[in-house]
């Protein structure tokens, strides 16, 4: 039986995770009677100090799909740390597994897909460093949005092609062969909903800051502002 | 006029040797006072996307570490040069966690850029200019495109260059680059 790892690197705390979410649909779709599956969560690896034996788990993997948010244009902190250290456990072990495939998972709380292109771009050069198969990434734009209003109707099209998403990917790492694909791309792309989604943004933060007993002046404060 | 100089002290390597004494000579010639900040994996935590800067103590990162500290200084500099070890075409791991907890310094809304792309706004009128300076041994073309793209596609705000041999191209694009405080760019 092949192994496959799904690993999610959200980096907060205690929360509900979007990546974690869109891997646990992923991995739904995932055959078990083929595959035995393995989540990792990479916090939950820094934090109870699992990170040997997630590396042993990774080294054995068939394929790996990475699940993580978008900071700064690129990966977080956190996964970067993950990544580098794994690299350096996996070249040191000598013991170099052929024919792994690598899939990315990026998800962002701006509306368009393509600013996570050069995320899947570091996971892709990740892959080559470990000489395993990078084939393609999921790009999702507006991804938290996507999980608050995944029933309400205007969602419906995005929703549907994050489900074929996953399940391309579910077919990919079944296939003996593999044929070039390219990465999927799925956003919130319309301009008229892009303004709603920029208004209904800006008072989100708004309505959390009056939770925490903020004003909305309050969110525009420069506390190192020059003398 | 204030320099701040941040960097690894994970890959503490000849090259990066080079480019520290390189950087450093560039920023005295220009007159600015220099402050050097090496930094270990052990100063800074992850960002955990909590949010807090923005919405419980907004424009300060609530993580008690000696993150606040850097913010501070980084919005009070004239230049912050960054020197970032290229490591999958991305920066090291504790330079990232100094880019994402600098996140206090921006304002939680959405903007347009003017390419049509979602940006978060500046919180302050000014900013000091900001560039990264990539160096590595055997780095691909690949990740060297890589390294620019990550910041050069999405920040207006923010120059980056490659340090590489010949030393002299590097400080041939630090002299076309405008130093000093600048306005926040989307």
């Amino acid at each position: 039986m092949k192994n496959v790892v799904l690993v999610s690197a959200s980096p907060k705390i205690n929360e509900k995770s979007v990546s974690k979410e869109f891997l646990e649909m992923l991995g739904s779709q995932i055959n078990s009677q083929l595959f035995s599956k393995t989540f990792i969560d990479v916090r939950k690896s820094f934090s109870s100090h699992n990170l040997t034996e997630d590396f042993e788990t990774l080294a054995k993997a068939d394929a790996i799909i990475i699940s993580f948010p978008l900071y700064y244009f690129c990966l977080p902190g956190m996964l970067t740390r993950f990544l580098v250290d794994y690299h350096n456990y996996y070249t040191a072990s000598g013991d170099v597994k052929k024919h792994v495939k690598v899939y990315a998972m990026v998800n962002c709380g701006f509306p368009e897909p393509e600013i996570n292109l050069e995320a899947v771009r570091v996971i892709k050069s990740f892959s080559q460093h470990l000489n395993a198969e990078f084939r393609f990434g999921v790009l999702i734009g507006g991804g938290p949005m996507m999980v608050a209003a995944k029933e309400a109707p205007f969602m419906k099209k995005a929703v549907q092609k994050l489900n074929s998403a996953f399940t391309s990917i579910a077919a990919d790492i079944q296939a003996e062969n593999s044929t070039p694909m390219d990465s999927i791309y799925i956003g919130v792309n319309y301009p008229l909903l892009r303004r709603i989604y920029y208004f209904m943004g800006g008072r989100g933060w708004i309505t959390m800051a009056r939770k925490n007993g903020l004003k909305k002046k309050d969110l525009y404060k420069k506390p190192y502002r020059l003398n | 006029m204030k320099a701040l100089l941040i960097s690894d002290q994970e890959y503490l390597t000849k090259t990066y040797q080079g480019l520290k004494d390189l950087i450093g000579k560039f920023l005295k010639q220009k007159g600015y006072e220099i402050e050097m900040t090496e930094l270990s994996e052990k100063d800074l935590t992850f960002c955990r996307g909590c949010f807090g800067c923005w919405i419980k103590k907004p424009g300060e990162c609530i993580i008690n570490d000696g993150m606040a500290q850097i913010n501070r200084r980084v919005m009070n500099s004239d230049v912050v040069i960054y020197l970032s070890p290229i490591i999958f075409g991305q920066f090291s791991p504790t330079i990232k966690n100094v880019i994402d907890r600098g996140l206090p310094n921006i304002l939680p809304f959405f903007e347009k850029r003017p390419d049509g792309s979602t940006m978060h706004p500046p919180r302050y009128d000014t900013y000091p200019s900001q560039i990264i300076i990539g160096y590595g041994d055997e780095i691909s073309d690949e990740d060297k495109q890589l390294f620019i793209d990550v910041t050069k596609k999405h920040r207006r705000s923010i120059e980056v260059l490659i340090y590489q041999e010949p030393k002299e191209n590097t400080i041939e694009a630090l002299n076309k680059l405008e130093l000093g405080r600048v306005g926040g760019l989307l």
